[in-house]
Order: C-alpha cells, then structure tokens, then sequence
C-alpha cells in the first residue's frame, strides 16, 4: 500500500470529551444527540459533493477514485459506531471510493474497548491513530488527558491485537523540564509493545490555547532551543536504532507500508479533498477551507449553501515554495529533476553557495537525485527551507 | 545713527535666551499678541524641541525709552551651541554690545565665559543679565560675586530680570538704550557690510542678513563679495520685523536683509563682506573664516530605492546650509549613500532629524570620524576623514589627528572624575583653576575624536548635570592611528570600519561585536564576528547556529500558514544585507552605529 495516486479525503469530526490546554485544532465537546445532529450536517456536506464534484470552481476535480480516508478531528472515536457507519455510507454514495481504500482514525485510549475496536475493524479502519501522547502518569497530568498510564498500555495492547494493519501512537515530548531519561523512558515503553509507526511531537504552546496564555503570563516556559534540539536528535536516533525510518519530522514508521499513506498526499501536492469543519482541501492550483467553527458551518449547509469560507490561488511560485518546505520535512528529500521539470527552478545552480555551505555543515545531502535533509537538517527545516531561493 | 543699538543675547543653554527675546519683542510690540509663540525666533521645529538656536536670526525692535527718545533696537539672536561658533562669531561682529545672561541658579557656567571671551574679543559692550530670579533656588548674591570674580565684570550693572514673569524687562531695555553704545560708521565712506547669516527662499533665492558697517546699501545697485569676488544686483533691501519689512536703503549701523538674485547658500560665504562694485572699500572686514567641518559620517538610506530622495533632500538641506559638504559614497553593505561634513555632532544629528522629519526618510549612518592628516611614505600628505579611503598602513609615515582645548566648569566635587574623563579620553596638559570657592574650570587639551561620542553625555552622567562644557579647536597632533575592521564569517562589513587609536581599537572593536551579536539573527550555521587590525584579531563573537527550528505538524490547513510564515520570513530576509553569507538586518546596523552614543 505504498502506490496511492488517487486523492485523498479528509473528515473533520470535531468532537472530544475534553479539549486539551495544548491543543490548537477546533474541536468542541457535545453529546450522542449533537453529535447525530452533526453527523446530519456533515453527511449534507457530503451529499453536496454528489458525482465526485469538488465544491470550488476552478479547481481540478480528480478522476480517480479515492483510496485514502483520514477520520481525524477531534477524536473521531467518541463518536458511536453507528454514526461512523452512517458517515461512510453517505461517502460511498457519493463519492468515487477505491475498494482498497486505506482508512485511518484517530482514536483516544479511553474508547479503545473490544467493541470498538470490532466496530472499527468493520468499517474497513487499517489504520489506528492513537492518542497515547505518553506511558507516564506524571506526563499525562500535565498534558491534562483523562486517560491512565495505564490506559495507554491497555489500550495499545488492545489496539495491536485487534488486526489492524498498523496501529500508531501518538506521543508528546518538550515537557517543560522534561529530561532526555524521561522522553526516552516513554519511547522505550511505547516500543516495548511493538507499534508499527509512531507519531512523536514536540510540544508548541499555540497562542490561543491555555498553555499558550500561561506562557504569554510567563507560568510555562517552553524548553530551551538547545535542549528542544537534543530531545529531537535523540528522538531520531534512538529510533533509528530500532529500526524506525523517521520518514517526516515527527513521523516514524518500520516499513514504508506503514507510513501514514494519507498524510503522504499533504505532503506531495496529491489532491485531498476535506469535509467538516475548519477542514482543508487541495487540488491543482487551489487550496481552499470550510468555516473553522461548528455553527457557522451547519448554518451553511442547513441552507443549502457550500460551508467552504474562503480559497487561495497558488502560483507556481508558491507550489514550488511549498513542495520545498514540505520536502525538506521529509526523508525522501526532495527529488530535484522532478522539481526542475515541474517548476523549471534548478534548486542547486541557483543556490550554489548556500547548498555547498549546508552539504559542508551536514545539513543537507544529494543523494540518487534527491536533496535530503540529515537529521540535523530535520531539525531545522524551517531554516532551510529559508535558506533557499527559488525565484529566477 | 545714535538711535540704533545693535545687541545680541549670549548666555550658556538653557539660562533663558531665547525667553527674553520673547519677552523684548513683545514688550516694544514687535508682534501681534495672537502671531506670538515661545521661541519665536526659533523658527525650525527642532530648534524649539530642543531648546536650542541654530540658525542666526535677528529682529528689529521700535523702543521709546523713558526720555522719550524713539529707539531702533536691533536683536541678533545667535546661535547657543559650539557647533556654530562661526555663525556665533559672525554675529557678534554685527553688534556694538551684548547681553550676558546668566541664570540666577546656575551662575556662571563655561559657556557664559567662552561667549564672553569671545565678546570682549570683538570689543564689545557687556552688560550682565541675571535671569530667572523668581526660581527659589536663585542666589542673586552668589551671581554677583562670580560675575565679579570669573567675569571681572562689574556686579552692580547687573540687571535683574525673569524673562518667564516677564519682571525687569524694561530695566533690560533702558540698559541696552543707556548702557551699549550707537555704531559708528559713515554712510558715505565705501560699502561694507558684513555678511553674518543668510537663509534660502524658495521665491527670492538667498536672503543675506547683514550689518552695515560703513557706506549704504540701495536697491539697484552692483554689490560685489569681497571673498568668492562675485557681484549682484541688489533687487531689495530691508528690516527683519519678524517678517521682512522693505525699506529703501540700508545705512552705516543698520542690520537688515538683502536680496540679490543669488541661487543658493553656496554661491556666498557666511563672513563675506559686501562693497558697492563701483567704489569698493579697499579691505574686506576681518575676522573672515571658512567653516569648515570638523566631523564626518557617511548617510545610508534604509531603502536603496530612497538613494533619489536622500539626494535631493541633501541639496534642498544643503540651500540654507552652508556648512553641510555632501559626496557621493557608496558602501558595499549598504549601498549608495553620501559621505557628509558637519561643524560638529550637533550639526550632524540637526542634518539627520530634518533629513528625517521634513523628508520622510530613513536612515543609517556611519560611526562619525574626523578629519586625519596622513603623510605617507613618498613624503605626500593627504586628509582621510572616511576609513574605506584608508591607505595601506605600510606606506603611511605618520599620522595627525584634531586636537581641542576643552573648557569644563563644575563644582569643585566633581574634579576627580572628571579629571579621570579627560585622562581616559586621552586628554593631556589638563589644569584647573579655581574661579570662586567651590567652583572649577578645568581645560583639557583633547583629541577631537574622543569628543565625538559621547563625551558630553559621560561628562553631564559624572557630574549628575553640573559639569558644563565648551571647546574650541586647537591644532594637529601626531597619532597612532588604527583602522579596524569588523568582519563578519571573514569578511569585512566596510560601513563599520572606523579609523581609531590604537589604545582604543580593541574595546570598540569589542563593543561593534558585540552588537552585531545581539541583533544579528542566529542562521543555519555559526558566525564569527571579529574585529581586526589589518589581518590581526583583535575582538570576537560568535552566533551559535540554528539547532531547532521546525514546526511539529504540518497537515492539510498548516501548509498555507507555513509557507505564508516562511515567505514572510524570507521578505524579511531580502531586505537584509548580505556579507560573508550572512544577513544582517538593517536593525543591526543600526543597533552597532548607535552603539556609540549608548555607552
């Protein structure tokens, strides 16, 4: 399952039991009946994509069918079984949908009980997400989760008997004070119940979210740069080691099979298609997004109306731009005979001093064709991607 | 002629100049009470911000004394600041007498002194004026005694007055009617009228402000410059009533304007004289100097695109300012710019704030340096004022720098530190004397160079605002002259290059580093910030590179953000300066050029 070509869809089921003080994504608590209410509202979404239409005009639609499905949010697992169902049905209906989609969803360790996971298994889910964040109870109360250490065991364990082709846990480290001992602690107890990919994230206090005010108030202080930069080489190397390809900045996976097939399609321009609130979507030249909150969102749809809110034209330039900075996030690197036939910009002639500079100082490397980041350079993909000119 | 009394006001700042001109216009009625304004003479914003006088100007008062005699009384309102000394000079030249005005507070401080010294030097009448004598602090008594004592000036001629209560006033206009003489002079003896000041008009071209001391000036007459021998017709004359006010002739001992179809500040010489080209007198009046610029500084606009606009406002600055040289100057940091003289530092941050203010225009400038006498080895000697024109230190024989005898009153507590200022800042032949009990004058014989900075500021912070200061420029002293260079990854950044002693070289170079430390971004890879003498270090930092910098999620929505942050990012980037393949921000330029004045 390496090959996905078709584009992608992307599902955003705004719904958790508790709304974490790091979290910056728009997710709300509800009950079983506002979730119904909104699983109606977004199946109207759906329905108006009826025939594989994409609701902006000018973009691209793609012909092929889709073969990756992401149920993010939120936490698409508190949602009851049946209302997934539903969901999935009202895609079918509408939408072109390869037999062998590859289905993701990300799920909290307190939902991960037999039934779901049977239920899950059921719609087709190959890929389990899950929200682990960290094996240590001490981590967890300050990440304010509401879930056990022990959960994050149980439900691990669960999750990786029940079938599924890969099940992934999510992780966060750059704890305030958090030392290498502690970070490597929750990677060594992570893998000690053998996922096939892991997602490790260093914590970002976003404005906007309670961490972000109490950093703004001067009660949190995010780690030192240097410290912040030791905790990702180790989290890279340590991995490394036991045979986890980190294949994205805070992405790793034992196999290529197992890499998350849908985020690929962000990163490498593939059209995706994303439905919900706040949701985005890309096609061609376009990217566009729906209303970010709820409300405005069903009042949108209840009319009849795309809940699309707004959409950006990319120019080459800015296709070029962002293929490097997505690249330069990756493995794979960047392969540079495809970006000079796509872009006609010839990275490295027109950056000769300053690629020479960075090869010297094992940021990047030119391997088979492809500029690839070292770990170092992982580390700072946001500098590189700076660093580069691609205008002519 | 016996009517007209030609005066100045010479006082140190801020002991209420410009507060008693307002209140002598105001009380002989030379302005509407609604026209009136503080610091009327002071026309140019900056002049009334700062409190200070830069341009001379001069307004003709109608006074009837208590004999009932009608008086024309002739205000020269000069310049309170060293930097203009020679428009000071030029303008004590016009009068017959002046007013000494000391504040009741602060008594004499080295200014009053040097303006007096330079009032007895052109003979003239003084009459002491203690201000401010409503302030609590005020001690009449002590004034009196440093009057007679610093001054050897009569204490009992003293006038009292408050120019802010407005008491005393007409005790001050009695004296100057009774007290200063009339000008002499012979309306029919050959022209000669002293040039003291001139303004640029949009309309008319150079207003010259002048004094008649001999002969008359009519309209329609030739006048010829004795100095740059250029002649004119004159189209007008008249009397500086706050507005000009025309008249038909001006005669020996008038002060007024004339106006002669000249283009710009240029093309005349402030302390030029000005005779009839049909009958010349035979000798320009003494005294005449060029005024030459003392401090040098190369101005970079922000933008390269704004090069057009800096031109254009240099030579619109430069209309009606003489003393401003200007040359094209380019840097590779910076771009192209110009390297500018000034009188002083004074004079330059005047130039900078209006090329700011009245243009609109955002600015760098170099670390301000003097003029050096350079003899080279083939035994040629040559002026270097711009470290990038610095030769090969090999084939340089010897070097000479600026030298100023600096005057420095302050009571006598503060004698020590400020001793050890002046020893620090290479002062040599440093004496004191004492002028009354308690209270010093110091000279010092200082190197121009360790003037410039920010002597003034360390001498007001040692003596907590006592210390009062004034110079005067000496001559040429041999140096051990240094350039140092501030390279960034090996290569020198040529707009931070600066000529030194070389006693100095290494804590500047250090401070530069510094600097360019905090303000430069951290990049990719580390950075070595040295100062260097020639191909030796002598001062280094280092910027760590970037070691994290990379957001953790970047999905469907985060991509627009991303690339817009990056884009954003990276248009910051292109306004930034590259050397050594390091880009340092406008910011730290202006943070290490500044950095001079800060300590």
């Amino acid at each position: 399952m390496t090959a996905n070509p078709g584009p992608g869809l992307y599902l955003h089921l705004p719904f958790c039991s508790s709304i974490c003080p790091y979290c910056d994504f728009y997710v709300l608590t509800g009950d079983p009946a506002r979730q119904r209410r909104f699983v109606d509202t977004l199946i109207a979404e759906i329905s108006l994509c009826t025939g594989g239409r994409w609701p902006v005009v000018g973009a691209e639609s793609p012909v092929e069918p889709f073969d990756t499905l992401y149920l993010g949010g939120g936490t698409p697992s508190i949602l009851a079984a049946e209302e997934l169902t539903r969901t999935l049905e009202a895609l079918h209906r509408a939408l072109p949908i390869d037999d062998d989609c590859w289905i993701s969803l990300e799920a909290n360790p307190e939902d991960v009980i037999p039934a779901n996971l049977d239920a899950w298994r059921q719609l087709g889910v190959c890929f389990l997400s899950l929200g682990v964040q960290s094996f240590q109870q001490q981590n967890l109360d300050f990440l304010g989760r509401r879930h056990t250490a022990e959960q994050s065991h149980r439900s691990l364990e669960l999750a990786l008997g029940a079938g599924f082709h890969t099940v992934s846990a999510d992780l966060i480290y750059g704890l305030p004070d958090q030392s290498r001992e502690d970070w490597q602690h929750d990677l060594e107890l992570a893998l000690a119940l053998g996922p096939q990919h892991l997602s490790c994230y260093q914590l970002t206090f976003h404005h906007g979210t309670p961490f972000g005010f109490r950093k703004e108030r001067g009660e949190l202080a995010e780690l030192p740069e240097e410290a912040q930069a030791e905790l990702f080489l180790l989290t890279h190397r340590f991995l490394a080691e036991k045979a986890f390809e980190g294949y994205e900045v805070s992405n790793f996976a034992t196999g290529p099979e197992h890499r998350s097939c849908h985020n690929q399609k962000y990163w490498d321009h593939t059209p995706y298609l994303g439905l919900g609130p706040s949701a985005h979507s890309f096609a061609g030249h376009h990217r566009w997004w729906n209303r970010r909150k709820i409300k405005p969102w069903e009042t949108r749809l209840e009319d009849g109306e795309s809940p699309v809110e707004s959409s950006e034209h990319l120019s080459p330039t800015d296709l070029a731009f962002e293929r490097l900075i997505l690249a330069l996030r990756t493995a794979d690197g960047l392969d540079l005979e495809s970006f000079r036939s796509v872009y006609g910009v010839d990275l490295l002639s027109a950056n000769l001093e300053v690629a020479d500079r960075l090869q010297v100082d094992g940021l990047i490397r030119v391997d088979s064709g492809c500029l690839v980041p070292t770990t170092r350079g992982l580390a700072i993909a946001d500098t590189l991607a700076r660093s580069f000119d691609i205008t002519e | 002629m016996n009517t007209i009394r030609n005066f100045c006001i010479i006082a140190h700042i801020d002991h209420g100049k410009s507060t008693l001109a307002d209140r002598l216009i105001q009380r002989c009625g030379g302005v509407e009470e609604r026209e009136f304004r503080d610091q009327i003479l002071d026309s140019m914003d900056i002049e009334r911000e700062r409190g200070i006088t830069i341009k001379s100007n001069t307004v003709t008062l109608n006074y009837k004394a208590q004999d009932g005699q009608e008086y024309q009384l002739n205000l020269i309102d000069t310049p309170g600041h060293v930097d203009f000394s020679h428009e000071v000079r030029r303008s004590l030249m016009s009068c017959e007498g002046a007013l000494l005005l000391i504040d009741a507070a602060q008594g004499v401080e080295a200014q009053t002194l040097a303006n007096l010294y330079l009032a007895l030097e052109y003979d003239l009448e003084v009459v002491p004026v203690i201000n401010k004598i409503d302030l609590p602090s005020a001690d009449v008594e002590k004034v009196r005694e440093e009057i007679d004592e610093d001054l050897g000036l009569d204490p009992y001629e003293a006038v009292l007055c408050s120019a802010k209560l407005g008491t005393g006033i007409d005790e001050v206009l009695e004296a100057i009617v009774h007290q200063l003489p009339p000008p002499a002079g012979d309306p029919e003896a050959p022209l000669q009228a002293l040039i003291f000041d001139a303004q640029y008009d949009a309309y008319r071209g150079v207003v010259m402000l002048c004094r008649v001391k001999e002969g008359t000036l009519r309209p329609g007459e030739t006048i010829r410059l004795m100095h740059t021998e250029k002649e004119y017709e004159v189209e007008e004359v008249g009397l500086l009533q706050l507005k000009q006010v025309k008249a038909h002739q001006l005669a020996a001992g008038a002060v007024g304007y004339v106006i002669a179809g000249i283009k710009t500040v240029r093309d005349i010489a402030i302390g030029d004289t000005i005779t009839a080209a049909e009958r010349p007198a035979p000798e320009p009046l003494p005294g005449y100097k060029e005024a030459k610029p003392v401090v040098f500084s190369s101005i970079y606009p922000m933008s390269t695109d704004d090069y057009e606009d800096l031109a254009k406002a240099l030579d619109k600055l430069a209309l009606n300012d003489a003393a401003l040289t200007y040359e094209k100057d380019s840097s590779t940091a910076l771009g192209f710019g110009f390297r500018c003289g000034f009188l002083g530092l004074l004079h330059l941050d005047v130039v900078q704030e209006r090329l700011k203010r009245e243009y609109g225009l955002s600015l760098l400038l170099s670390a301000p340096s003097v003029r050096y006498e350079l003899t080279l080895e083939d035994g040629s000697e040559i002026t270097v004022d711009n470290p990038t024109l610095f030769p090969d230190p090999n084939h340089i024989d010897g070097a000479a720098e600026p030298f100023i005898k600096a005057a420095i009153m302050m009571p006598e507590r503060y004698i020590g530190v400020v001793m050890e200022l002046c020893r620090e800042r290479r002062g040599v032949n440093t004496t004191y004397n004492y002028l009354a009990v308690g209270r010093v004058e110091l000279t010092s014989e200082l190197p121009l160079a360790e003037v410039l900075f920010d002597f003034y500021d360390k001498l007001k912070t040692v003596t907590q605002g006592y210390g009062s200061f004034d110079y005067e420029l000496l001559d040429y002293r041999p140096t051990d002259l240094v350039k140092v260079d501030i390279l960034v990854n090996s290569e020198p950044v040529d707009a931070l290059a600066q000529l030194v002693h070389r006693d100095k070289a290494r804590p500047r170079a250090l401070r530069y580093c510094e600097k360019l430390a905090e303000t430069i971004p951290r990049q990719q890879f580390k950075i070595a910030i040295q100062g260097a003498i020639g191909g030796k270090i002598i001062a280094r930092t280092t910027i760590n590179a970037y070691r994290k910098d990379v957001t953790a999620k970047c999905y469907g929505g985060d991509i627009t953000r991303k690339r817009k942050l990056l884009e954003k990012q990276k248009a910051g980037k292109k306004k930034m300066k590259v050397v050594g393949a390091v880009e340092i921000p406008q910011s730290a330029f202006v943070a290490v050029l500044k950095a001079d004045t800060d300590n």
